[in-house]
């Protein structure tokens, strides 16, 4: 077991390096002049561009440049910003809370409908009922996020506020707080569900079926249980299994997942910072962000790997 | 009043094209302390009929006649009362434990849980016990279990309530012949000792021989004879009561065996292997092999699963690099290279246990015939070859089955479908691993002709691998006896069947269920 975790987790880390090399170098190849960006629409001259240069350190040949940024991270330091002039892990930091409030909420919520409808739709497969909300969730999937956030703010008129976290006029205590950023997030959390819950009812409606005609199930009814708990103690146990690798592949991808939605409501999120980071460049940014990202989905892979191992007896023994 | 009543019995199950009926006016009855067999090839109704007692089978079936189970009717049942009636009054052992129990869940808790629902008292390691299985046996998931093993958890949770009636579907199919034996033991005891009903349901004649008290015979949903056991097996009305006896050959009947002295091999040595060993980290799989097949001979491997045939199989073709030891083919060691082991296949080639998943089912035949011919880049027309191996492997004329798919053919063309595509490379040697295990009775006996008939004409040496010593006894003209690694016995047919010297072959034949035409002679006393 121990071994077996120490794998996982080194694997994980070599994947980490990785990404972090692919970052570097993807964003060194991707148009736009950083230095030519900060500087828009200002005079200067030639020798203000190359101090400026110096001083951002892309100056240095690409090899260098690696090495002090990898050696940065070791200690913690993913730079500074060009555009804002901070530590970008302290942006990240600010940025990451309502990310994971929003996201982590929708997801939550979108895994318990898609899942729901799913079984539903599994057990009467066909009826009228499976059909109309299979169909439902496809053509929301479909959906363009932007175009659809953009429908629902113009649907529900004022009810709810169709841009960032907070007004800066509610009083401080937690409860008005809580209650403005809930109110504020009813639109992008909607879109996003609206968005991403047919995955899940798609996966777990086809694995469900897939087990609906395992042989155990006809024992189990032979053995006199009821149909719902046929369902509930076999069919549906089995059938998740492949559901919790989706689900926590969703988790990690939770961080980034918003970016459309954020940039649409205006959420000061990382979806948001991203965005921003990249109409820059902002490479020290942009870096840090993908970075994150990339993490985040790799650390919740091994998250599934690890709990399919407790889930499923027949995998914990190879 | 019978325990199990079936009057008039039909099922019709609707399709897409209409009703299709699966069991026609079948009338049974089994009383308390009785086996009933009811015999027959898949497809012929008989584990609709299981179903149909529990009312078990999907929506799309529609039942007529009545199921009587101590006198009450099941299909007249309320749900409630049904449910209660479910593993309390009669259980069923599903055929193919492996999925019949929920892969997730201890078997100790499976087997409680019907106890639970039906407020049945009881332990679960009696239960174990009675089957001969440890009680720590309770904490296993299915998948730690032998098959032997998981097929007696079904007994044992089929027993949970203390039914009066058991249905077992195929419950020994699957199983090589010792834990067969074993498991058949089981329920013989659990029928004498309990007094409870058992309903056995087999493909296998012989199986059904050495347990029933009556015996019905099903083919295309009706019953073709029915009768106490002893008189069907002996003497079966029938033709096709016949066609399944004749399907499991008795080890020493001379009618079965169709091997003639004039085919009697003294070619070459084709492929020899040489203090074979293979060892899987500690666990030696094949622990130093002798083992010689001539041109032009039949040579049979036998023992249980487990015993090291397959890897041996495998180590034959050079698709397993032995530990220690070496392959010879007509002389020379097999290669190592990729290219030279390529060419090694043309000579050799392996036919598998099941079709099915040995056909691609999305290629049609001619594809599954040309593509050996492309993978060898063998020379000449590619539609003239292939439809040659096809009329080699019966299937004729070949024109007409080139577009087919899979799933268009029936389980033994699908088998000739796999042997045409061996037969294409023109082999010298197949190497075909229980080439008819999952075929119905009647098609094995065709299957087997057929090997017969592709030594006789184009000199095909085979090794066969099987668990089932009646077919070595048909076909085969040397065997050889695998145990736990070992040959612990090679020799003609008659010398190693008919007087085994090794306690082992002793032990496989004694494992084989006995009917009352054998003329076996007594091995126990033998010298």
């Amino acid at each position: 077991m121990i071994r077996h975790l120490a794998g996982k987790v080194g694997g994980a880390l070599v994947s980490l390096l990785f990404v972090v090399a692919l970052g570097f170098l993807l964003f060194r190849v991707i148009p736009g002049d950083p230095v030519v960006a900060m500087t828009r629409g200002r005079p200067v001259t030639g020798d203000q561009l190359a101090e400026l240069r110096v001083r951002l350190g892309v100056d240095k040949p690409l090899g260098e440049q690696f090495v002090d940024y990898l050696s940065g991270m070791v200690r913690g330091d993913l730079g500074t910003s060009h555009v804002y002039s901070r530590p970008v892990l302290e942006l990240i930091g600010e940025r990451l809370w309502p990310t994971v409030l929003l996201v982590g909420t929708s997801t939550v919520l979108a895994v318990v409908l898609g899942l729901w409808l799913g079984i539903r739709g599994a057990w009467r497969r066909g009826s009228r009922s499976d059909r109309i909300s299979t169909g439902l969730a496809l053509a929301q999937w479909a959906m363009p996020t932007f175009w659809l956030g953009m429908l629902l703010s113009l649907a529900t008129g004022d009810l709810f506020p169709s841009g960032g976290m907070r007004y800066p006029d509610t009083p401080p205590d937690f409860l008005s707080q809580a209650l403005d950023v809930a109110h504020h997030m009813v639109l992008p959390c909607l879109t996003l569900i609206a968005v991403v819950y047919a995955q899940y009812l798609l996966v777990m409606r086809s694995s469900l079926l897939e087990e609906m005609h395992a042989d155990y199930l006809t024992t189990a009814r032979a053995k006199g249980l009821r149909d719902d708990l046929v369902r509930r103690r076999h069919a549906v146990p089995n059938a998740l299994l492949p559901t919790v690798t989706l689900v926590f592949l969703h988790l990690g991808l939770v961080v980034s997942g918003a970016i459309t939605v954020e940039t649409v409501f205006s959420w000061p999120g990382l979806g948001l910072l991203t965005y921003e980071a990249l109409t820059g460049p902002d490479l020290p940014l942009l870096q840090g962000t993908f970075v994150v990202l990339a993490g985040a989905v790799i650390t919740m892979n091994v998250f599934a790997d690890l709990l399919y191992r407790v889930l499923d007896p027949r995998v914990r023994a190879s | 009043m019978s325990l199990l009543e079936l009057r008039d019995l039909s099922v019709h199950y609707r399709g897409a094209r209409g009703e299709v009926a699966a069991v026609r006016s079948v009338s049974l009855g089994l009383e308390a302390g009785q086996t009933l067999g009811l015999a027959g090839e898949s497809g012929c109704g008989k584990s609709t009929v299981a179903m149909s007692v529990l009312r078990l089978l999907p929506r799309n079936a529609r039942v007529e006649g009545q199921v009587l189970l101590d006198g009450e009717d099941v299909q007249g049942m309320s749900w409630g009362r049904l449910r209660t009636v479910r593993w309390a009054a009669a259980s069923v052992v599903f055929q193919g434990a492996m999925h019949a129990l929920n892969p997730v869940h201890r078997v100790g808790d499976q087997i409680a849980e019907p106890m639970r629902l039906h407020g049945v008292s009881g332990s679960v390691s009696d239960l174990l016990g009675q089957v001969e299985l440890p009680a720590r046996a309770a904490r296993a998931y299915p998948h730690e279990l032998s098959g032997g093993q998981k097929q007696r958890v079904m007994i044992a949770m089929a027993l949970a309530c203390a039914p009066r009636l058991v249905i077992a579907d195929e419950p020994t199919t699957a199983l090589d012949v010792v834990v067969q034996a074993q498991v058949l033991d089981v329920l013989k005891r659990l029928v004498s000792e309990r007094g409870i009903g058992l309903v056995m349901i087999s493909h296998d004649l012989s199986v059904l021989a050495s347990t029933c008290d009556r015996l019905a015979v099903m083919r295309y949903g009706q019953i073709v004879e029915e009768g106490p056991a002893r008189e069907v097996i002996a003497s079966p009305t029938h033709p096709h009561t016949q066609a399944l006896a004749a399907a499991f050959p008795t080890v020493g009947d001379p009618a079965s065996r169709q091997v003639t002295a004039e085919d009697a091999a003294d070619g070459p040595v084709l492929l020899r292997a040489e203090g074979v060993r293979v060892d899987y980290g500690a666990t030696k799989a094949v622990a130093g092999v002798d083992l010689e097949v001539r041109a032009g001979e039949i040579v049979a491997l036998v023992g249980q699963s487990g015993s090291g045939k397959t890897t041996l199989a495998r180590t034959l073709l050079g698709l397993q690099r032995p530990t220690a030891g070496r392959v010879l083919f007509e002389g020379t060691e097999l290669p190592r290279s990729s290219s030279g082991l390529r060419a090694y296949r043309r000579q050799v080639q392996l036919v598998l246990q099941d079709p099915t998943s040995a056909l691609n089912p999305r290629h049609s035949v001619y594809e599954a015939v040309a593509e050996g011919l492309r993978i060898h880049r063998i020379e000449g027309d590619e539609p003239t070859l292939v439809a040659e191996a096809l009329s080699h492997a019966e299937l004729r004329p070949p024109e007409l089955f080139f577009p087919s798919l899979p799933h268009e053919l029936s389980g033994g063309q699908r088998q000739r479908v796999v042997i045409a595509g061996a037969l294409a490379l023109g082999p010298r040697l197949l190497i075909a691993d229980e080439p008819v295990a999952s075929l119905d009775a009647s098609v094995r006996g065709e299957i087997l002709a057929l090997l017969l008939r592709l030594r006789r004409e184009l000199g095909l040496a085979a090794l066969v691998i099987t668990h089932d010593l009646g077919l070595a006894w048909t076909i085969a003209d040397r065997v050889a006896v695998m145990y736990q690694g070992e040959l612990v016995e090679q020799g003609t047919v008659e010398q190693v069947l008919l007087s085994p010297r090794h306690d082992y072959t002793r032990t496989l034949l004694a494992a084989v269920p006995q009917d009352q035409r054998s003329t076996r002679p007594n091995w126990t006393s033998s010298p």
